[in-house]
């Protein structure tokens, strides 16, 4: 990887009940960019995900209790903001994203043409398979999501991200809650952030279960497609404006 | 003053919730902030029990044969109201709450970073 050396990277990992995947996701994380810094997000976990994290080289966060993924993320980039990082990487704590691709997000970014770049698992069939309901949802999302941003997007819930300063700046000072992915998309698009996407592999699950049911798959899509609606009839947050402090 | 039953039983059922919140108001278990949309509410709903001419001049606009049903639907009205508003309350407590947690975190991982580097590096006594 031919990156600038001065570059300063933290790859954030928002982890909630994942010591059986952790370990080896932080490891392959620091052995594939070992000029990264890596904070684990420890969501308010029940198990020893803090434990493992920090044995596993990573810096912890630990959040006094569940504060859902969005809030986790946002935690992530606002030690990212606070800590003068150029560049922030996130990966889940699950181990569904191969540390080895983040080199390929992270060239794509310092090309300079987008200010985030997401890896999609559907921008070529490398034989990733999604339950058929899942898709389903992802499918009628990415289309929705696409059509609102006016620019093509095949993986919209993908948590495989690198952002560059004033992408990570936005996100520290807002991020959506819940099921952050694909209203993040086009909160970059208001805001003038550029995103492009990448091919990624994407392996099952290390261990933990995921926690979408089809319930809950369901009633996420709702949710989104409504707070996606409602952030097209927001006014778009001036940059350096945050939505949290009163 | 109260030419039928419901009326009387609106009156004295208003009455009681506004005694009733000023008087948790009084031992502070209620915050007044939040008292006030209650109050308002007994008030208005008291107010149109006793004033009988002017329910019996506002149901038929609203629609309502039954006068005194005019009191119900006034106070499921206020009842929405004060609801919705309370939602608006939690999605701000829940706003706060989290801005707490995150600093909370971030703060503890800092510190406990800081005591790390102290240790290794004790200053000269």
């Amino acid at each position: 990887m031919n990156l600038p050396e001065e570059t300063e990277i933290l790859v954030i990992i928002p982890a909630y009940n994942e010591e059986e995947s952790l370990e080896r996701v932080v490891s392959g994380v620091r052995a594939s960019v070992p000029r990264a810094d890596v904070v684990v997000i420890n969501d308010g976990s029940h198990d020893s995900t803090p434990l493992i994290a920090e044995r596993a080289g990573a810096t912890v966060v630990s959040l006094p209790y569940n504060l859902g993924i969005g809030a986790a993320m946002q935690t992530g980039f606002m030690v990212a903001l606070a800590g003068d990082y150029q560049v922030a990487v996130q990966v889940d704590g699950d181990g569904q994203h191969d540390p080895n691709e983040i080199g390929m997000l992270l060239e794509r970014l310092l090309l300079g043409e987008a200010d985030v770049v997401v890896g999609s698992r559907y921008l070529e069939n490398r034989g990733y398979i999604t339950p058929w309901p899942r898709m389903f949802g992802i499918r009628i999302l990415a289309r929705y999501v696409s059509m609102l941003a006016g620019q093509h997007f095949s993986d919209t819930t993908s948590g495989f991200r690198a952002s560059n300063r004033r992408a990570l700046e936005s996100c520290a000072q807002n991020y959506p809650a819940d099921y952050p992915e694909p209203e993040s998309l086009l909160a970059f698009r208001k805001m003038g952030l550029r995103v492009s996407e990448v091919a990624v592999s994407m392996n099952k699950r290390y261990g933990g279960k995921s926690s979408i049911t089809p319930f809950w798959s369901a009633y996420y899509m709702i949710k989104v497609i409504l707070a996606v609606t409602i952030l097209l009839l927001r006014r778009a947050p001036r940059r350096g404006e945050s939505t949290y402090v009163h | 003053m109260f030419t039928d039953r419901l009326t009387l039983f609106v009156f004295v059922a208003a009455f009681g919730l506004l005694l009733l919140v000023l008087e948790m108001v009084r031992r502070r278990a209620l915050a007044e902030k939040y008292s006030l949309l209650w109050l308002i509410m007994a008030g208005a709903i008291l107010l149109l029990a006793v004033a009988r001419p002017a329910l019996d001049r506002i149901a038929p606009v609203l629609g309502v044969y039954y006068a005194p049903s005019a009191l119900f639907v006034a106070g499921f009205v206020g009842l929405l109201v004060i609801l919705l508003y309370l939602s608006t309350v939690i999605t701000q407590l829940t706003r706060e709450n989290r801005i707490a947690a995150q600093q909370i975190g971030i703060l503890q991982a800092r510190l406990e970073a800081l005591e790390k580097s102290l240790e290794q590096a004790p200053y000269d006594k």
